[in-house]
């Protein structure tokens, strides 16, 4: 039933491309002014030898940067910790949001007190929360290992342990998170037809197999847009690890974006720094693309 | 409706409590802290509550800072950044969702590549190019920057709440013979209402916290915002003022708290159910 | 046929705006300061507007600089300066975009050991034959060569800090440890102060070392250890003893003496100060500039001191990094803004601009001048001495040390602050690191 468009009988498809391009138009103006000039001017310094000095001249030199980022073993370590931060991030605040969205699209007391605080957090500068968690991680005077002392268990050093500190700035990352798939899923849920949720009641559906039948199905295009959205900016972002940890403890929170960062600006190859943003565009597509693929599929033979 | 077993309530209500808990501790502290005094954050004794509140961090971050200044020039380019993302992107999410082919394919490349790319890098053509148009260190800059930066994830998002809509519904509507406006405005927005409101309330999220971008494009303190003006705070190798932080903080949260307030009742509002059924 | 040719010239545009548009910003930076205001050269008559980012965001410190700038103002009505206020926090990352987009202020406050990329990528004017002929014999040549970049002089130095071992005398005095009155302190005696002060469960000195590359750096100067040889791209690196002496005691203390609080070592230095205000550390080591902060933040009857500065096999000696204020070379009033540069420098607005950030002055007769003001003060005394032992570290004109100290350097300390590593290792981690950075 979905070939093309709401097929009105005599409506031509040159008339419907002619409608399409104006409902885009308004978008398109700024994007390539703002945005697709920058990336394309930034794709190509990928293949520059360009810098940040005072009248720098870059030179083509074709894949050279990329050669020489293929033996680069720092790039490559990081390229894996955040690989291992992103899917965590993205599945770990997926699962937590799915929950407190279920939660919220119920009719328990306290909802719309959560759903008030579930909003807090997202609407913090990135360094606030930095630094907030940073208070609440602290190993000497936070309120988490006073809890935990309490309690009689020994104190932890969240952010300096080798160890923990990676899963620490995970969970800051999916409680800043959270909030805002929350609410996108909210809104999908709200979106789910009533009717089929009470017809697959009447057909005797316990709430777990309505969920998975009813509610999880209409939801997939929002899930997939905001998981892979989410998985893009976890690898993205460094401003909440930068402030946390600054890629510490012994390199185990540098993230591939914070090493490009430190390559451009610190090092000023901007040239090199953009061919490492070349083949994390790259990766990053290729991985995005097969989870993409499979979860059009599944929708189409769900269908 | 149906029975369920008698233990599913109080679990909710356990996980309830847990989410809050997870979500709200944080800020509890945080907002303890905004009343606790310098020496008091120095020390090693951990209450939740300050042992003697004072208020001199609220009197210092006001005083110290422009933060009423900065919270303003923040509303104004968040609220102009919401409202014209959501104008700009509702109609082309539309298209994107509903006309299959070429467009859609070249439409979502360039929302993932353009989130992909590392921002850092987009720095320094994207400061050029303001330049030239003399839009650096002007509000109307960093708003029409934001509106691009935001735009792929809100025409995502929608197109993605369209694709939700039944395609049925619409057709019935033009069966009826009501045209295509009409179905659009009638069917169709009041099904997206709840997705528009989720994506404003992201748009404007993400035009009130971003830092990078203002910092470099913004040059007036006069016209700094919030962000640039809490990261005043700290101070060179980064050492942090906390108590004033805090406060700053706390204070910077309530714009946006009353924004949210004020959206997340059509978010979820019972108001949506009779549209579905009407 | 048609669509592809289009799209073809729409990427030419494109790739074509952008690499004008890159140009443009590299090049255009001279003509177009156009917010400068009465930019336009020619007659006498004409007021020359100068625009000064100030980084100073103390309240005592931003007083201090705003006054500085008033009275220069009323003094000199051909010459204006206006103060723009940035902060130091992603201050480095605006300043990459307002030199390549050519937007950058005519004077520019920053700290030598950031600012030399910029003088090594071409962005800083020659102060060699600017600066007033007093303040340069007033200010050591050990300082003078942190603002040396390619043989010119690119920024006038104004505050510096050292590293100081801060002391509960309550503690120290229960331990029966006299506090040392020495010039200096060796190694050997910090190390015997902490064992002393150590008791059951609770060390003897915390010492926040979570960014430790830039203290190692700093206090490595004392065992002679510099770590590089050469300036700019040719550069070898050298970590021998005098560079491992400083994390070698520091892990002996930590990890043998057990008098030195490990958890301390991943924290930052104002995330120790709660334990050593509470007792439960006797010292910490500190930046020189807490003296001004311990007043208030400590609980009452807090009793402390500093001691002597440590003192190396070699010297007493620690890395000089301070405040700098520069002038863009593409400003167009060069000359102005030295001269009010030479204003700013004067021996007492650099003690009050000193005292104000609780830094030591770079001029001795600025510290002079402010030991007499400070004659009273807790602190002061020690460290305006640690000012006659400050010199140039061989980072500073080093290209790709930043890359090695964020990618290369932290981590292999951290892990051997850790102790997941041992010496050996960390040896060859910072040079295979440095090769690597460098291939």
């Amino acid at each position: 039933m979905s070939a093309t468009v709401v097929s009105r009988p005599g409506v031509s498809s040159r008339a419907q491309r002619r409608e399409a391009i104006a409902l885009v138009v308004p978008a398109m103006a700024p994007i390539i002014v703002f945005s697709v000039i920058p990336l394309m001017a930034g794709v190509y310094l990928g293949f520059t030898d360009a810098t940040l000095r005072r009248n720098d001249v870059a030179d083509f030199i074709g894949l050279d940067n990329f050669v020489r980022l293929m033996g680069d073993r720092f790039f490559w370590e990081s390229f894996r910790i955040g690989l291992v931060w992103a899917v965590a991030c993205s599945v770990l605040t997926l699962l937590c949001a799915m929950g407190l969205a279920l939660l919220l699209n119920t009719d328990l007391r306290l909802k719309s007190l959560t759903r008030v605080l579930a909003l807090i957090p997202w609407a913090m500068p990135p360094v606030v929360v930095a630094i907030m968690w940073r208070m609440i991680y602290s190993p000497t005077a936070g309120p988490l290992n006073a809890a935990l002392e309490a309690v009689g268990l020994p104190a932890v050093n969240w952010l300096g342990d080798f160890s923990t500190a990676l899963p620490a700035v995970i969970v800051v990352a999916v409680w800043s998170g959270m909030p805002q798939t929350t609410v996108l899923l909210l809104a999908g849920m709200q979106q789910v037809p009533t009717e089929q949720l009470e017809a697959a009641a009447v057909d005797g559906a316990n709430a777990a197999r309505r969920f998975w039948h009813v509610t999880l199905p209409a939801l997939r295009p929002v899930v997939l847009a905001s998981t892979a959205l989410d998985f893009i900016w976890s690898f993205n972002s460094f401003g909440l690890v930068y402030v946390m940890t600054e890629g510490g403890p012994g390199g185990r929170t540098m993230l591939p974006m914070l090493f490009t960062y430190l390559e451009a600006f610190k090092n000023r190859n901007i040239g090199y720094a953009s061919a490492m943003g070349d083949v994390l565009v790259i990766a990053v597509l290729l991985v995005l693309s097969v989870y993409l693929i499979q979860q059009f599929r599944k929708g189409k033979a769900e269908r | 409706m149906n029975q369920r077993a008698w233990f599913v309530r109080p679990l909710q209500y356990l996980a309830l409590v847990g989410y809050l808990f997870f979500l709200g501790f944080p800020l509890l502290w945080l907002v303890s802290a905004s009343f606790k005094s310098s020496r008091e954050l120095y020390s090693l004794n951990v209450t939740l509550l300050p042992v003697e509140w004072t208020f001199t961090n609220f009197a210092d971050a006001l005083e110290r800072q422009n933060l009423i200044g900065s919270a303003s020039n923040s509303f104004v380019v968040a609220i102009t950044t919401m409202v014209l993302t959501v104008l700009v992107s509702m109609p082309a999410a539309y298209a994107l969702a509903r006309f299959k082919g070429r467009l859609r394919a070249v439409g979502t490349g360039w929302i993932l590549l353009s989130q992909v790319f590392p921002t850092i890098l987009l720095i320094l053509p994207l400061f050029l190019i303001l330049r030239t148009l003399q839009l650096n260190d002007t509000l109307f800059g960093l708003i029409l920057v934001y509106v691009t930066f935001t735009m792929p994830f809100s025409l995502w998002m929608l197109q993605g709440y369209v694709s939700a809509i039944p395609r049925d519904l619409e057709e019935a509507g033009s069966m009826d013979g009501a045209n295509r406006i009409t179905v659009l405005r009638v069917i169709v927005f009041p099904l997206l209402l709840p997705g528009i409101i989720a994506t404003a309330m992201f748009t404007f999220v993400a035009a009130w916290n971003e830092f990078f971008l203002a910092l470099v494009l913004i040059q007036s303190p006069e016209l700094s915002t919030l962000p640039l003006t809490l990261r005043n705070f700290i101070g060179v190798a980064g050492a942090v003022d906390l108590g004033p932080l805090a406060a700053g903080s706390v204070l910077a949260t309530i714009p946006s708290l009353v924004v949210f307030a004020i959206l997340q009742k059509k978010l979820t509002g019972g108001l949506l159910a009779g549209a579905v059924k009407g | 046929m048609k669509k592809r040719f289009v799209l073809a010239a729409a990427m030419a545009a494109t790739a074509a705006l952008a690499l004008t548009a890159c140009q443009q910003g590299s090049a255009s930076g001279g003509g177009d300061n156009d917010n400068d205001g009465g930019g336009e050269s020619g007659g006498g008559e004409e007021v020359v507007t100068l625009e000064f980012q100030s980084l100073s965001d103390q309240p005592l410190a931003m007083e201090a600089v705003q006054g500085i700038v008033d009275s220069w103002n009323a003094d000199n009505p051909d010459i204006q300066v206006e103060l723009v206020q940035a902060g130091w926090d992603g201050i480095y990352d605006k300043l990459i975009t307002q030199f390549n987009g050519g937007t950058a202020p005519d004077i520019i406050h920053y700290e030598a050991g950031s600012i030399a990329p910029f003088a090594v990528d071409g962005y800083l004017a020659d102060l060699t034959d600017l600066i007033n002929p007093d303040f340069a014999s007033d200010v050591s040549e050990g300082i003078w060569e942190s603002v040396t970049v390619n043989d010119q002089i690119i920024a006038y130095p104004t505050t510096l800090q050292s590293y100081m071992v801060f002391a509960n005398t309550d503690l120290l005095e229960a331990a029966g440890v006299e506090v040392p009155t020495g010039a200096t302190m060796t190694w050997d005696e910090l190390r015997e102060i902490a064992q002393a002060t150590t008791t059951d469960g609770q060390y003897g000195l915390g010492w926040g070392l979570s960014s430790p590359t830039a203290t190692f750096m700093s206090l490595g100067l004392g065992f002679d250890g510099g770590y590089f040889e050469g300036s700019g791209s040719d550069v070898t690196i050298d970590v021998g003893e005098g560079e491992l002496a400083v994390p070698e005691a520091i892990h002996q203390m930590a990890y043998e003496d057990l008098s030195l609080d490990p958890v301390s070592l991943t924290q930052s230095g104002s995330e120790v100060l709660p334990s050593w205000y509470a007792g439960e550390t006797a010292l910490t080591v500190q930046g020189s500039f807490r003296v001004a902060s311990i007043g208030t933040d400590a609980p009452e009857g807090f009793n402390w001191t500093v001691l002597p500065p440590l003192e190396g096999s070699v010297s007493a000696d620690q890395a000089a990094n301070p405040q700098t204020y520069s002038v863009n070379i593409d400003s167009e009033h060069v000359e102005e803004s030295a001269q009010f540069l030479d204003f700013f420098t004067s021996t007492e607005n650099l003690a009050a601009l000193a005292y104000a950030d609780a830094l030591v002055p770079a001029s001795a007769s600025a510290r002079d001048a402010l030991a007499e003001q400070t004659a009273d003060e807790n602190g002061w005394a020690a460290v305006l001495a640690s000012g006659d032992s400050l010199v140039a570290p061989p980072f500073l004109t080093v290209d790709a040390y930043t890359q090695w100290k964020d990618t290369v350097a932290t981590p292999a300390f951290q892990r051997f602050l850790a102790d997941e590593i041992d010496s050996a290792q960390l040896q060859a981690d910072l040079t295979d690191g440095w090769e690597q950075v460098n291939r």
